[in-house]
């Protein structure tokens, strides 16, 4: 102590090492303008104040905090006046103690996580139970006055989190799933990443099972298997449906590869279309799903197959509504949109209006009754805001229509409306109406992420495309949507992350996925009442899911930027 | 090299190539084109000047149907242009066009920028497109290029790399759209040569340049347009030294004494 | 010219329908709009199938129409709604409840976006602090919110914490602020506006003016005089000095409030209220009272019955008024609370206490119909534009204040630590993306922090912010659909409750999408046409 004294007394009387202008210390901490002054004050009273609290409530953590923090400060200050920084006190002056505010909220902060840090370790550790025995359980927790977690409630749980009501025997459905997964995203990230098989067919075969990964997986976890006593006939169905496939596939692309417009392509989508239905009227009968997923799919698989099902699903059809919106199709012309207004106009003018305005009485009623000019006006706003073009008005309508509801009541129409909107008999499982809603969802907020990506695609790419004379079709898939979904990529990710959450709304329309669950939990006789673990537990889930997602996105997106662009 | 281009023998009116008859233009109120009429023959290196906004990029992007014309008619070896989409593409597979800013497609290395249209609208197989692409892109001077990425080379090579998918479509006539002015000076040189060599070998070339030197040299005649009408039109010596119009004049004026 | 082509060119002849690039376009649209009508048709054919039976449409004489299906709106709802701004009754229609429903959902969108935006844009500062803790606290704030699904944090508050609340008597105050933590929710102090609040706040105008008009005229001296002036101090000054002078001005003006009295108890003005109080104590001093409670020389018995005996609204703007002025001049009081007025006044004329408390107005009107009017007299009552009402427990309840229901207290903080986290990353987005250079040339031009920050970054920063914003605040308005979950009767959660009671699904559907669509568009128009103006000033 003495010779730290003596050594600042020396620094003094020598006025040279010694480097502090009070004055210009003053006017940058305290004096800097009125309202900075303020706030130092507000900050220390609130500093003393907490510190004051928190040693009444822990007063040895407290303690010591606070000597480290003076110890800490004092050695900084020390340190920066006579200008012999190590690293510490460097990184200390930098980032902690760079200002007098600073240094006191610093204090204030450093207090304040470590009693909510050792709070939740006491809650969730300390103070808590970890047996699956409810009742040892029970015992445990009643030692404390105020008892921490009961995490035997998630622990004991745990496959009705993850799988729900899937059944056992089945199980092994779901390991190959994720087998399967595995192999092929591992496979994939080697055949992709490698320069050598840029042009090798193990791309294109690598491809083509993806393209069929959902359709397999989907069965797989339906069970589907063949109908009992059946399988022979199911075999030989199998086979003439794949030829078939196979033959179709050769045959669309031998058809686009030689006449490769518009109209060809629609018609080897229609084609498509009727081998699937063809294939399902093939197989009909033959096959059976072995389970009920309303009954069967529940926790984590369900929430996992919702948001993969909704984002690949949305994946065609935003792409499609985003086009729509910004095509540039001439539009029907302004003669012919006014002259059907016009007649629809007059007819129920004649029909409607006449009668109505006869018999109302007042005035307002009057001015109601016109409403057949309505048609007029419309015409003229569609020819003004989309130049006739309907392609884009419906997409424009569908697209911000969906984005401006909430999602909770589009779930809720899928499961109250579609019973409505299909043919008298027809029923579907609650589980395919929310998938579907989900879909339709998505692909709203896609359309416009990849519009963004469509309008970050300069001029002259269009003109470039046009110009070396390849058709319509072929600009936009060989040259505008490649660059386009490139470019959103992270907000597509990012869209994939919010519906993985948003996957939790789906509880309320009472399907059980992972919320579902949590929810089930504290009511079940054994965890009565068991709330906050479940939830921490779900919490830990998505956050872990959504974080690694996001980074991983970030991580992609700086790799694929280098070189390419 | 360029003296046995214009002692070629005169032309005959079946090797008129592009035939343009009172084209006119409006965005909107603005009346772009004012009637321009110019016939192309086979083989000739026409260079189009005038001052920036005369309508000089319009007019070379009608000829391709980047922009459409509303008024007037265009023919191009003998297809006229008009709404039906199947003269627009027989026009375009016989048109080729490089562009002042490159547009090259990004996302495709080299090669497949070059290979892409003869693939996909000449219908050849991959082996004889990269074939002829090489080809061209030793002709342009950058066949160790191949395989990178269009942003990893350099403004005169990308545009080397526009003019070798250009030319790798095999077109019979071509289109420049200012294709040196957003390159570096150093670079400027190599893409004009890559466009001299052209010109000598029989292609039927417009160009919009503002290289006075490659349309002194190179062309066969040179167009000099104002607020979308043709002002002159007269052989490079003639134009240069000579001029008939005040407008030219001026320009010349501003142009070479800058 | 026609003598250059020998020959007709091909595409000449004119062009087949299929091939032209006019028709193919127009062709496709018409294609386009019969596949729309087919299968809206067919959609609508289900739909009239379905429910056509159930007679959802059909009006009172057999007929069916689209109008018709909306009948059911005057229909008696049936059903509670645990909060609500407006008055309502389970009398009252549907179309009532489905408004209460629609103010609800307002309510917590516009208390939500004002919140979201504050929270949200100091989390953001924060982010960017130079502080370390400071800036990874925040970090980690916007990281955890933005990363678990809205639903699970708001069961999480709802279920998790504010469910989980000690009982009433035990309710929690943290840090000892006179906020209350119990199973009822969240009680906390808040502003009570009296009618001449309205004078004041023209008053509170007029200081903003005189402040606007103070810190440009200083601005300009400062331009003239080259020398730098404290003008945000001063404008701040000016506008105290207006407010504070508004404050008396119409404290001393309004004469709104007043109490009634028998003229029994010679009470004439407020003054004589502590007379007639004192007189019933045996103490000369109304600061005396505490000691002699303490020395047992009054009992609790006998103080509470020598109180002030009063007859109120509860929680109505003269009460709180009333009650703390008593309050302040020390003047002991019990009130009979009652949830009307003319409940109070029964209860007055019934005898349970010696003042009735209410605007004058009212007063003047009750008494009219009184039967023994001459008897009473109005006494008119300071008072001042706001007073800050706290709450206080009482028997098994909260009294004044405001108070927060647990579903709504849960829907709140849910929506606003939720989208606070979004708005926290595009606040911090925003301010980084003004560049280096740009604080750098603003330093270099010798502008000072405050300066830099008001003119150079804030505005650049704006306008990067403002879309992504708008988006965060639609988001908001849509999320509190979720209220649902926690039981607060926001617009969707009244429209399923009538959905299921009345089964008229399409109809309540199109009720709800019609609703959210209006709030949707017109908070986007409100920040598009923001958005346009400052981008305007910006170019």
């Amino acid at each position: 102590m003495t010779t730290w004294i003596q050594s600042l007394q020396e620094r003094v009387g020598n006025g040279r090492e010694f480097h502090f202008d009070s004055g210009r210390f003053i006017r940058e901490n305290i004096t800097k303008s009125w309202l900075f002054t303020l706030w130092l004050i507000i900050l220390t009273y609130l500093t003393l104040a907490y510190t004051i609290s928190q040693f009444r409530s822990l007063p040895f953590t407290t303690g010591v905090l606070v000597l480290a923090w003076l110890l800490t400060v004092s050695l900084t200050v020390y340190n920066e006046i006579t200008r012999s920084h190590n690293t510490l006190t460097l990184w200390l002056r930098n980032n902690l103690y760079s200002s007098i505010t600073n240094t006191l909220l610093s204090l204030l902060l450093v207090l304040a996580i470590v009693a909510a840090v050792w709070g939740f370790i006491d809650y969730a550790f300390l103070r808590a139970s970890f047996t699956r025995v409810p009742e040892e359980a029970q015992a445990i927790l009643a030692q404390f006055d105020s008892p921490g977690a009961n995490w035997g409630a998630v622990l004991d749980n745990m496959r009705n989190l993850m799988v729900f009501r899937y059944p056992k025997e089945d199980s092994w459905r779901l390991w190959f799933v994720i087998l399967y997964m595995g192999a092929l995203l591992a496979a994939s990230t080697f055949v992709f990443s490698q320069e050598r098989f840029r042009r090798h067919r193990i791309r294109q075969a690598l491809t083509g099972i993806w393209l069929a990964t959902p359709v397999l997986t989907f069965m797989l976890l339906l069970g589907v298997k063949p109908v009992p006593g059946r399988t022979v006939d199911f075999l030989i169905r199998l086979l003439a449906v794949l030829a078939g496939l196979v033959a179709l596939f050769f045959l669309s692309r031998g058809l686009l590869k030689r006449f490769p417009s518009l109209i060809v392509s629609f018609l080897v989508t229609v084609l498509w279309a009727a081998a699937a239905v063809t294939a399902v009227y093939l197989l009909r009968g033959t096959l059976v799903a072995g389970l009920n997923p309303d009954i069967a799919w529940g926790g984590l698989l369900l929430t996992l197959i919702i948001a993969v099902f909704a984002i690949v699903a949305s994946f065609p059809l935003g792409v499609l509504l985003a086009l729509g919106r910004r095509s540039q199709i001439r539009g029907i012309p302004p003669w012919l949109t006014y002259s059907t207004a016009a007649v629809f106009t007059a007819y129920y003018l004649y029909t409607n209006t006449l009668p109505a305005f006869a018999a109302a009485t007042t005035i307002v009623q009057q001015l109601f009754s016109l409403w057949p000019l309505l048609f007029l006006v419309i015409a003229y706003l569609f020819q003004k805001y989309f130049k006739g073009n309907v392609v884009a008005l419906f997409c424009t309508f569908y697209i911000e229509g969906i984005r401006g509801v909430p999602l909770i009541t589009v779930l809720f129409m899928s499961i109250i409306l579609f019973p409505i909107l299909l043919p008298k008999g027809m029923e579907i499982l609650s589980t395919w109406r929310v998938m579907a809603a989900a879909a339709l969802f998505a692909a709203a907020y896609l359309a416009e992420n990849v519009r963004g990506g469509l309008q970050s695609i300069p001029k002259g790419q269009y003109e470039a495309a046009d110009a070396i004379g390849l058709n319509t079709f072929q600009k936009y898939r060989l040259i505008i949507l490649p660059q386009a979904i490139r470019t959103v990529i992270p907000a597509i990710v990012g869209q994939f992350i919010g519906l993985f959450k948003d996957t939790t709304l789906i509880a309320i329309v009472g399907l059980v996925e992972l919320l579902g669950v949590a929810n089930l939990i504290s009511a079940q006789t054994d965890w009565l009442g068991v709330r906050r673990e479940p939830y921490i537990f779900l919490m830990l889930i998505y956050f872990t899911g959504s974080w690694v997602m996001a980074t991983s996105s970030r991580r992609l997106e700086k790799r694929m930027g280098v070189g390419e662009r | 090299m360029t003296t046995t281009k214009s002692s070629a023998t005169p032309l005959t009116k079946a090797e008129e190539v592009i035939v343009c008859k009172d084209v006119q233009k409006w965005y909107g109120d603005f009346h772009a084109l004012r009637g321009i009429s110019l016939t192309v023959k086979k083989g000739e290196v026409i260079v189009i000047l005038g001052p920036s906004g005369s309508g000089k990029s319009t007019f070379i992007r009608c000829i391709n149907r980047l922009e459409e014309h509303q008024q007037g008619e265009i023919s191009v070896e003998g297809t006229i242009l008009n709404y039906d989409v199947r003269n627009i593409a027989e026009i375009r597979r016989e048109v080729g066009m490089v562009f002042q800013q490159f547009n090259l497609f990004p996302h495709l290395t080299v090669l497949d920028n070059v290979t892409l249209a003869p693939i996909h609208v000449r219908k050849w197989s991959r082996d004889h497109a990269e074939d002829r692409a090489m080809h061209w892109l030793t002709r342009v001077g950058i066949p160790e290029q191949a395989n990178k990425y269009p942003g990893q080379l350099s403004g005169g090579q990308q545009q080397r790399v526009a003019i070798a998918r250009t030319l790798t479509m095999e077109p019979k006539i071509l289109l420049f759209d200012e294709p040196t002015s957003a390159l570096d000076p150093e670079m400027i040189k190599e893409v004009l040569d890559v466009m001299r060599d052209l010109a000598t070998e029989g292609y039927t070339i417009l160009a919009v340049t503002h290289e006075m030197g490659f349309a002194r040299t190179v062309a066969d005649r040179i167009i000099f347009m104002d607020a979308g009408q043709i002002v002159e039109e007269n052989t490079p010596e003639n134009f240069f030294t000579n001029p008939d119009n005040e407008r030219t004049k001026l320009f010349l004026n501003q142009i070479l004494h800058h | 010219m026609a003598e250059l082509s020998p020959t007709p060119p091909k595409g000449q002849e004119s062009i087949p329908f299929w091939r032209d690039g006019r028709v193919i376009g127009v062709l496709a649209q018409i294609a386009f709009v019969v596949m729309v009508v087919l299968g809206t048709a067919w959609l609508l054919n289900n739909v009239n199938d379905n429910i056509g039976a159930l007679g959802s449409f059909r009006c009172a004489d057999g007929t069916e129409s689209f109008r018709c299906g909306f009948n059911f709106l005057s229909i008696d709802a049936q059903f509670d709604i645990s909060e609500s701004i407006i008055r309502y009754e389970p009398s009252d229609s549907y179309a009532r409840a489905l408004l209460v429903g629609a103010l609800n959902t307002l309510k917590v969108t516009v208390l939500g976006v004002i919140l979201a935006t504050i929270l949200g844009t100091l989390a953001g500062i924060a982010r960017l602090s130079t502080n370390w803790l400071v800036s990874n606290m925040a970090k980690w704030y916007v990281d955890f919110f933005r990363n678990t699904p809205l639903l699970l944090q708001l069961f999480f508050i709802y279920f998790g914490v504010i469910l989980l609340f000690p009982a009433i008597k035990d309710a929690i105050q943290p840090f000892g602020l006179p906020i209350f933590l119990s199973q009822r929710g969240i009680n906390m102090p808040g502003p009570v506006f009296m009618p001449s609040f309205s004078i004041w706040m023209a008053f509170l105008v007029l200081g903003i003016i005189q402040a606007q008009v103070t810190w440009l005229f200083l601005g300009r001296r400062e331009e003239q005089t080259g020398k730098s002036s404290n003008r945000g101090l001063w404008a701040f000054l000016s506008f105290v000095l207006v407010a504070v002078l508004g404050w008396y001005v119409a404290g001393g003006t309004a004469n709104s409030q007043g109490i009634m009295v028998t003229n029994a108890t010679r009470v004439r003005e407020f003054g004589d209220i502590e007379t007639l109080v004192l007189s019933r104590l045996p103490v000369s001093d109304l600061g005396d009272i505490d000691t002699a409670v303490a020395d047992g020389s009054l009992s609790t018995e006998a103080l509470t019955t020598a109180s002030l005996q009063i007859c109120a609204v509860k929680d109505a703007p003269s009460e709180v008024n009333f009650t703390s002025q008593l309050r302040r001049a020390g003047i002991p009081f019990v009130v009979n609370r009652t949830d009307r007025l003319n409940q109070a006044t029964e209860a007055y004329v019934a005898g349970d206490c010696e003042v009735l408390v209410a605007p004058q107005a009212a007063l003047a009107s009750e008494r009219s119909t009184l039967e023994n009017g001459a008897n009473h007299s109005v006494i008119a009552i300071a008072e001042t534009p706001v007073r800050i009402s706290v709450p206080r427990i009482e028997g098994l309840n909260f009294i004044g204040g405001i108070k927060l229901t647990p579903s709504f207290a849960a829907i709140l903080i849910g929506l606003v630590l939720y989208t606070g986290a979004f708005i926290a990353e595009i606040v911090r987005a925003g301010i980084q993306s003004v560049a280096k250079g740009q604080t750098e040339a603003a330093r270099a031009l010798g502008l000072s922090e405050s300066q830099r920050l008001r003119l150079v970054v804030l505005p650049q920063a704006m306008r990067v912010i403002i879309p992504p914003l708008t988006s965060q605040y639609l988001n908001l308005a849509k999320n509190s659909s979720l209220a649902i979950a926690v039981g607060f009767a926001d617009l969707w959660a009244i429209a399923y409750t009538t959905l299921n009671q009345s089964g008229r699904s399409v109809q309540v559907f199109m009720i709800v999408m019609a609703a959210y669509l209006t709030l949707s568009l017109s908070i986007s128009f409100m920040l598009n046409w923001y958005n346009r103006r400052i981008a305007l000033v910006e170019r």
